[in-house]
C-alpha cells in the first residue's frame, strides 16, 4: 500500500479519481490549491485507488494523507 | 567542444493522451487570443488608403516593399499593433520587424506610405527608438523603406519636440554609425523636413527616380502670413506660391544625385530601389553561421505546437517549464546548470539553430521540501527565492564570461517577502542579478510566457531594468501587472473594510470599487493591451516563439563585437562537474 500525502496546506480542488480506479504511475490524482495555485499531484505508484480520505474542498494540513493506492 | 556540444542530453516528454484530452479548454482560450490578434494586425495591414489606390498611382505599399525586398519565412514581425499615443490611426505609421535580406538579417523598418503619406504621427518615434535599439544590441544591420511626408503638422506637439521625440532617430542613426551599424535607406516620394531627415541620416542613399527630400517642402518655402493672421488676401497669395512649387517640389534626383550626389544611386523602378538595398546586403560583413555554430541545426524532437497544450490559460494551473523548452530548442538537448541548487529557476544551455544560447525561467509547481532553505514555510514555483536569485546570478555571469546569448522565460509572481526574506538577503540578491546582467554584454531577449509581475519582472531579464533586452515578447497567456489584481484590491481596500465593518455600514460599494479594481488590472494586463502600450514588442503564437529564438540567435550570432573560443568557454565545463 501506498500513500499519497499532502505536499504542503492546501485545499482539495479536484479529485482526478475514484475509488477502486485503476491508476497508473504519474497519473494526475488530485489538484491541491496552495499558495494561490492549483498544482497537479501524481500517482506515486501503479495500482488501484483503494481508498480516498479526502473530499473537494477539503482543507489539509501539510503531508496529511490524501489518498492509498493498493 | 564536440563532445559537450554536438549531442547534449535529451529531455522532455511526450504528450499523454490524458494532457491532450485534458488542454483542450485551454487550447481553445489560447486560439481566441490568437484570433483577436490576427484581426487586430490585420486592422493595422489596412490602416489609410486601400492599396489598390496606392497600386493605382504606380507605387508600392510598404507591404508589397517588404516582400519583395526580405527573404521569404524570414519575416520575424516586431511592434505591429504597438500605438502607445493610441492615435486617429490605429498604428504608429511604421512597420517593422527582423528579417533576412540576401542571408543576412536585418532590422528593416518602413514607413506606411497608405497613412497620411508616411507622416510622422504621434507615438511613432517610441518605436523608431525601439528599432534603433534593436539594430544597437544585436549589431545588425538597419535597413529603412523612407517614404515620409515629415510632421502630422494639426498634431506636431505630439510628434516633434520632447527627450525622445521625432528628431532623435537622426541622432540615433549618428550613434548606430559610430558603432559601426550601417544604415542602408530606400527612398521613395516626397520627403520634406522630417522626411527629408529621415532620407539623409542614414549611411547608403538610393532613391526612387520620382523622389525628393528637402530641409523643408512646398508649403514651408511658401513662408509665414506677415499678417500674424490670414485674410483673403493672404490666402491668395498663398495659393499662388503653393501653386508655383508644387510643380518643383525642392530635392529632387536632380539636385541630390545631379548635384550634391547625396543619392548613391537612383532607379527607374520601384523594385529596382529594393535591389539596389539587396545588393548593399551583400556587401556588408557577416560571418558565415558555422564560424559560431557548436553544431548542426535540427528541429526539436517534439513538435513545437505542443507548447500551446503545456501551458495552461487558466494562471492557477502549474506546468513543467522544462516540457516547454524541450518543444523550442534544437533536438529538445540541454545542458542544465545546477538542478539541484536554487529549484525554483532552470538555468540551462541549449542550441537554437546550432548556435550556443543560455536559457532563465521559472520552474513551476512545489518545490522540493526544505525550500527555500531560509524560511519554515515552503515554496512554490515562480517565486523567486535566495538560491534561485543566486543561480541566476551566477549563470548570467558566466553566458556574459562566455559571449553566451540568453533568452528568458517569464512566469513569475515576484520575490518572496517578509522579513524572513529580506533576512535572507533577497532584495539584494535582486538588484544584483540586474547588476550582473548589465555586466554581461551580451544580447538578450525575453518572453513572458505567463506572469511578468512585480520586481521579478524587472529582473529577470525584463526591458525595464537592462540595455541588453533586445525585444520582449507577448504569447496569448501573457499577463504583466504589478501584482495581481486581487492582491491589489486586498491591499488597497482591506484597512476600509475594517473600517465600513466597524461602523456598521454595509460593504457592497466597496466590494463593487474591489471588483472593478479586480477587472481593470485583468484589462490592462491583457496580452493584446501590452503590445498596443510597448510592454513587450510583438506578441506571437506559442510555437512561433521558436521562430523569434532562430532570429534572435542568428542575428546574435552574424556578427558579434566580442567572442570567446569555443574551448575557452568554462561554463560547460562547470555542468559537466
Amino acid at each position: 500500500m501506498i500513500e499519497l500525502r499532502a505536499p504542503l496546506s492546501g485545499k482539495v480542488w479536484k479529485l482526478e479519481c475514484k475509488q477502486g480506479d485503476q491508476v497508473q504511475q504519474d497519473d494526475p490524482v488530485v489538484i491541491l490549491e496552495a499558495m494561490k495555485m492549483e498544482t497537479e499531484l501524481f500517482a506515486p505508484a501503479a495500482g488501484v485507488v483503494q481508498e480516498i480520505r479526502v473530499k473537494e474542498g477539503d482543507a489539509v494540513e501539510e503531508d496529511a494523507v490524501l489518498l492509498v493506492i493498493a | 567542444m564536440r563532445p559537450y556540444f554536438e549531442k547534449m542530453p535529451e529531455f522532455g516528454q511526450p504528450l499523454s493522451e490524458r494532457q491532450l484530452t485534458s488542454s483542450a479548454e485551454s487550447y481553445e482560450e489560447i486560439k481566441a487570443v490568437e484570433q483577436a490578434l490576427a484581426a487586430e494586425v490585420a486592422r493595422v495591414q489596412e490602416a489609410g488608403l486601400p492599396a489598390k489606390k496606392i497600386n493605382d498611382r504606380g507605387q508600392m505599399t510598404v507591404w508589397q516593399r517588404l516582400e519583395y525586398l526580405v527573404d521569404p519565412g524570414t519575416w520575424c514581425p516586431l511592434h505591429t499593433i504597438f500605438d502607445p499615443a493610441d492615435n486617429d490611426y490605429g498604428t504608429t505609421g511604421i512597420i517593422d520587424g527582423l528579417a533576412k535580406i540576401q542571408g543576412k538579417w536585418a532590422v528593416v523598418v518602413g514607413f506606411d506610405n497608405k497613412v497620411m503619406a508616411g507622416a510622422w504621427i504621434a507615438g511613432q518615434s517610441e518605436n523608431m527608438l525601439r528599432v534603433t535599439d534593436l539594430s544597437k544590441r544585436l549589431n545588425v544591420p538597419l535597413v529603412w523603406i523612407v517614404n515620409c511626408s515629415g510632421v502630422d503638422l494639426p498634431n506636431q506637439e505630439l510628434v516633434y519636440p520632447d527627450r525622445r521625440g521625432g528628431g532623435t532617430t537622426f541622432f540615433r542613426h549618428a550613434e548606430l554609425q559610430k558603432l559601426g551599424v550601417p544604415i542602408l535607406a530606400a527612398i521613395y516620394g516626397t520627403n520634406p523636413a522630417g522626411g527629408g531627415y529621415q532620407s539623409i541620416s542614414p549611411t547608403i542613399l538610393l532613391a526612387h527616380k520620382d523622389a525628393n527630400m528637402a530641409v523643408g517642402g512646398g508649403g514651408i518655402v511658401s513662408g509665414m502670413s506677415p499678417k500674424g493672421y490670414f485674410d483673403e488676401e493672404g490666402c491668395e497669395a498663398l495659393i499662388e506660391a503653393t501653386r508655383k512649387f508644387k510643380e518643383v517640389a525642392p530635392g529632387r534626383v536632380e539636385i541630390h544625385h545631379g548635384a550634391t550626389g547625396f543619392f548613391r544611386h537612383v532607379y527607374e523602378t520601384e523594385q529596382g530601389v529594393l535591389d539596389g538595398v539587396k545588393d548593399y546586403m551583400r556587401k556588408l560583413p557577416a560571418y558565415d553561421p558555422s564560424f559560431f555554430r557548436v553544431a548542426e541545426p535540427k528541429t526539436p524532437k517534439f513538435d513545437p505546437d505542443e507548447v500551446n497544450r503545456l501551458v495552461p490559460f487558466n494562471q492557477k494551473r502549474t506546468y513543467s517549464f522544462p516540457e516547454v523548452l524541450a518543444r523550442l530548442v534544437d533536438g529538445s538537448e540541454h545542458l542544465e546548470f545546477k538542478p539541484d541548487f536554487g529549484p525554483d529557476i532552470y538555468c540551462g544551455l541549449v542550441k537554437v539553430d546550432g548556435f550556443l544560447c543560455g536559457v532563465i525561467a521559472n520552474n513551476q509547481g512545489f518545490l522540493p521540501k526544505g525550500y527555500p532553505e531560509y524560511a519554515d514555510y515552503p515554496g512554490i514555483g515562480g517565486k523567486l527565492y535566495r538560491r534561485g536569485l543566486i543561480k541566476m546570478n551566477e549563470f548570467v555571469t558566466l553566458c556574459g564570461r562566455d559571449r553566451v546569448p540568453i533568452i528568458w522565460f517569464q512566469d513569475t509572481s515576484g520575490i518572496d517577502v517578509g522579513d524572513t526574506a529580506e533576512k535572507a538577503e533577497l532584495l539584494g540578491l535582486g538588484q544584483s542579478l540586474i547588476y550582473s546582467i548589465e555586466q554581461t554584454d551580451v544580447p538578450q531577449m525575453l518572453v513572458v510566457l505567463r506572469k511578468g509581475t512585480a520586481a521579478a519582472h524587472y529582473v529577470m531579464g525584463g526591458p525595464t531594468a537592462n540595455n541588453h533586452n533586445a525585444f520582449t515578447l507577448g504569447v496569448p497567456t501573457t499577463e504583466i501587472y504589478v501584482m495581481h489584481g486581487e492582491t491589489a484590491a486586498a491591499a488597497s481596500y482591506a484597512r476600509r473594510l475594517v473600517k465600513e465593518k466597524d461602523a456598521g455600514k454595509p460593504l457592497g460599494p466597496i466590494m463593487e470599487k474591489m471588483n472593478e479594481l479586480v477587472k481593470k488590472y485583468y484589462d490592462k494586463s491583457r496580452p493584446l493591451y501590452c503590445a498596443k502600450h510597448g510592454y513587450v514588442d510583438e506578441v506571437v503564437s506559442l510555437p512561433d516563439v521558436r521562430k523569434y529564438m532562430q532570429a534572435f540567435a542568428g542575428s546574435a550570432y552574424q556578427n558579434p563585437k566580442s567572442m570567446c573560443a569555443q574551448h575557452q568557454m568554462i561554463l560547460p565545463r562547470i555542468i559537466k562537474g
